[in-house]
């Protein structure tokens, strides 16, 4: 499944988020999570999604850290405490650039950490090499057993 | 200020007390040896001297402990205060120049050049502001990082910053002078911080100079303590507004003539005064600035 879960709470950044993506060509399906709980609920098929199929992982996760509820670096400790997402790529898509969160992220297995510009081109650049990379030049890790 | 006197009177009192004790134990040393009698009668107000400094003494450190306290409740508030600009002011800003730029591209065509013009202002303001951000938040990582206390080569640091500089901008022509040898001590990362603050000063306001000249070396303040200097024969400034120098954001210059958002000196006063040391300027209009600068 070549789809892309955006964890973002804010509207305005979902937007902008999705827009640089089609400005980049990245035409995978984007699913957006409101925040860390409703992440968590999409990845393991629990509470509204019980129904999908929870071997179905997206291709990259984009993690933003400051969320309602569970908090990005909450939802990565998670993510890498599953045995089914250990290898999920997760890229941290946040403002932060605060020494402690960079150490906490990494420290917590973030496979790569991209701090948003406040220049939207330049944003849209980062969003296309991310893409460029995460999606087409990187080697998926293997699916996990079932 | 008060604060420092009254500790430093109770340091007095430790002391002298601690002091008075043992010239009593001395004199009941000496009665003992000759009259058993004098002992008890003697060695009870030496015992008591001893009990009441150490009292003081006690009473000192409780204090030096809430002020520990206070100082670390308070950093770890800044903590989180930089941690919300640094997360929640950037997040408009993105929202105003993302959209703006939305509408250039969407609307632009309908939009006249005027209304056009407008939308330009409104997204370089935006990253006026970003840089702002930044630019605050390096400033109080300044004060919030830990100390290291190394040896430091001065000579080394400057030269590679000169050179730095100079690869950055292969169009200018500086003279860049460093004296040989000056060492310090002090945080290294910190102490390179400033000279490259102190250093990029004099760099851009010599970018008017046909023979632009930057001169790094030592002399000693009033005191005698070793100062190290920068000097240019730049713009310089006026020295009746010489005390704004040091606050953030404060610029002795338009933006327009030479760029900047006024931080770097505000940089370096914070990471002199950490290390104990002063900072001052000497400079006229278009005859130069000196930046002097102790670390102890």
């Amino acid at each position: 499944m070549d789809e892309i879960l955006l964890v973002e709470d804010n509207p305005d950044d979902v937007e902008l988020t999705l827009r640089a993506f089609r400005k980049s060509k990245i035409a995978n399906e984007v699913v957006v999570a409101r925040d860390g709980v409703e992440a968590l609920d999409y990845l393991f098929a629990t509470g509204p999604h019980a129904g999908r199929d929870s071997n179905a992982l997206p291709q990259l996760v984009l993690l933003d850290l400051k969320l309602p509820r569970l908090d990005g670096l909450q939802v990565l400790e998670r993510i890498r405490g599953n045995p089914k997402t250990r290898l999920l790529p997760v890229v941290i898509l946040t403002s932060s650039t605060e020494q402690p969160d960079l150490l906490t992220g990494y420290s917590l297995g973030a496979n790569s950490y991209i701090r948003k510009p406040v220049d939207f081109q330049e944003f849209v650049v980062a969003v296309r090499r991310l893409g460029l990379y995460w999606l087409l030049l990187n080697q998926p890790p293997p699916h996990p057993p079932a | 200020m008060a604060d420092r006197r009254r500790r430093r009177l109770s340091h007095t009192a430790i002391h002298l007390t601690a002091a008075l004790g043992l010239v009593v134990v001395a004199v009941t040393s000496f009665a003992a040896y000759r009259h058993s009698t004098w002992l008890t009668a003697a060695l009870i107000p030496s015992i008591l001297l001893l009990i009441s400094s150490h009292a003081l003494l006690a009473r000192q450190i409780r204090r030096h402990e809430v002020i520990e306290r206070v100082l670390h409740d308070t950093n770890r508030e800044l903590e989180s205060f930089s941690y919300s600009v640094s997360h929640d002011l950037r997040a408009p800003l993105r929202s105003i120049d993302g959209f703006s730029q939305a509408l250039v591209e969407d609307a632009g065509p309908v939009l006249d050049a005027e209304s056009r013009g407008h939308l330009d202002r409104i997204r370089a303001a935006t990253q006026r502001m970003g840089r702002l951000i930044d630019d605050l938040l390096a400033l109080s990582k300044v004060t919030r990082a830990e100390m290291r206390n190394e040896r430091i080569d001065v000579s080394e640091i400057a030269t590679q910053i000169a050179g730095e500089l100079a690869r950055l901008s292969p169009n200018r022509s500086v003279e860049v002078t460093v004296a040989p040898g000056l060492v310090a001590t002090g945080d290294p990362h910190l102490v390179r911080l400033a000279l490259q603050n102190l250093i990029e000063n004099a760099w851009k306001f010599t970018g008017r100079r046909e023979q632009a000249a930057i001169e790094v070396g030592a002399t000693k303040d009033e005191d005698g303590m070793p100062a190290f200097y920068v000097r240019d024969n730049g713009a310089g400034y006026d020295p009746d507004f010489a005390a704004k120098l040091f606050g953030p954001f404060q610029r002795l210059h338009p933006a327009s003539e030479f760029p900047g958002s006024g931080i770097g000196l505000a940089t370096v006063q914070r990471i002199v005064h950490r290390h104990g040391g002063h900072v001052w300027g000497e400079g006229r209009i278009d005859e130069g600035a000196t930046f002097y600068f102790t670390l102890s």
